[in-house]
């Protein structure tokens, strides 16, 4: 799956930042502003999710060093 | 009569049989003493006595052996095979030295110390930074520790989603060091490279910590290609490794949290970012309102002012017309008078309030 179609936790967070920003920029417009809280507070919970969702993978790959 | 049962060697076979009854009764021994006659011969060998109050003995080994700095005076413990020498003299061959007490300890810490340091491989300029949300990282360590239990829970408790390659190793005694070099060049020559190496021990005496203070571990660290991140003791203890290491973390759970963001602490903050949100917009619907009270205001004052305009305006002419009324002119004792003013003919002269008939008896011009 391409990263576009399943985006990393970075990726969210950095279109939640850019999102965020908009609200401080000289874009901002009061008649989108509601969109794009909507849109910010789905990609927090989608962030919070997959944060909440990932688990470590811990092997011990080798158990023996006595040897050079 | 002399016994001849009794058992007549060469010199050589009874040196050997010696060296093979040693061997078999001690294949190894840790003797402890005190360094005397410490000495370096053609930059490979090297020999001391090891004594206490009970006696001395000779000990031999090679400078590539010797990983901890030692001098006269030091208490140190070898790890040795006991042997006699073709010319009969006994000795220990040395494999491990490594100081004994805390003095000791200290002693050969600093030697190295200033050592390494004048190499540079302390050195800040050295340091590299480590990923700031690595994916996969190389935990070497004891697997039993209770400082790797430590490690990876909180690790599990921040974050998520990171591949840890374990190398268990032992983290105390003679064989930690040589145990930790291999697992660092295991890690090293790795098709698929970690982002970062964390070694990791728990607390434990100066004696327990001393692996990380031998002199080719702490190369090892210093030459790993990949960043390397150390925790070895408590707050205060501080080792060789450590100083070596890119990135020195107090302890094993120290170590964590520098390896990983807190997870729940983004959540927080994203939390927090979309919270300043609303404010900002409140703001801007606020001023929004404020600007358009601010017309309004500004309309109703124009209104205000043109109607004060029209009101004063009609009050003049109120005023005006109000004087031109015949009446009020009667009043001020003026009379209006009606009629033909010709001489002989009757006017009719009205006041404010009589009206009177008269004659006009002459007319001339003023």
């Amino acid at each position: 799956m391409s990263a576009k179609n399943n985006p990393s936790i970075a990726e969210k967070t950095a279109k939640l930042n850019e999102l965020i920003a908009w609200f401080d920029s000289d874009e901002f417009e009061l008649e989108k502003a509601l969109d794009r809280y909507s849109e910010a507070e789905k990609l927090a919970k989608e962030i919070e999710q997959d944060l909440l969702a990932l688990k470590n993978n811990i092997q011990v790959v080798k158990d023996r060093f006595s040897e050079a | 009569m002399e016994n001849t049962n009794n058992l007549r060697l060469g010199v050589g076979d009874f040196i050997a049989l010696t060296n093979q009854t040693l061997e078999y009764a001690y294949p190894t021994v840790e003797v402890e003493g005190e360094v005397a006659s410490f000495k370096v011969n053609q930059g490979k060998y090297v020999f001391f006595d090891l004594k206490d109050e009970g006696g001395s003995v000779g000990c031999f080994m090679t400078v590539w052996q010797l990983r901890v700095p030692i001098e006269d005076g030091m208490k140190v413990i070898v790890t040795a095979t006991p042997k006699l020498t073709q010319w009969g003299k006994f000795s220990l061959t040395v494999r491990v030295v490594r100081p004994s007490g805390e003095g000791s300890l200290k002693k050969s810490f600093e030697l190295l110390r200033a050592k390494l340091e004048k190499e540079g491989l302390f050195a800040n300029e050295r340091k590299r930074p480590l990923p700031t949300v690595p994916k996969h990282v190389a935990d070497i360590s004891s697997t039993q520790a209770a400082g790797y239990a430590d490690f990876i829970k909180i690790i599990n408790d921040r974050w998520g989603g990171l591949q840890v390659d374990v190398g268990h190793v032992q983290v105390q005694g003679a064989d930690a060091p040589d145990q930790i070099v291999q697992a660092l060049k295991y890690f090293n020559s790795q098709e698929n490279l970690p982002e970062v190496i964390v070694i990791i021990r728990g607390g434990g005496s100066a004696d327990d910590l001393s692996a990380f203070n031998d002199e080719l571990l702490v190369r090892e660290i210093a030459a790993s290609r990949i960043p390397t991140l150390v925790g070895v003791g408590h707050e205060v203890d501080i080792s060789l490794a450590d100083m070596a290491a890119d990135v020195r973390a107090a302890t094993p759970s120290n170590a964590a949290q520098i390896l990983v963001p807190d997870k729940q602490e983004i959540i927080r903050q994203v939390q927090r970012q979309l919270g300043s949100v609303l404010p900002r917009v409140e703001r801007v619907v606020a001023e929004e309102q404020a600007g358009v009270k601010r017309q309004l205001e500004h309309a109703f004052e124009r209104i205000d002012s043109r109607y004060e305009q029209y009101f004063d305006g009609f009050s003049s002419l109120r005023r005006v017309i109000r004087e031109l009324d015949p009446s009020k002119v009667l009043q001020r004792g003026y009379a209006l008078i009606r009629g033909t003013i010709a001489e002989g003919s009757v006017i009719e002269i009205e006041k404010q309030d009589i009206l009177i008939t008269a004659e006009v008896r002459h007319v001339s011009k003023k």
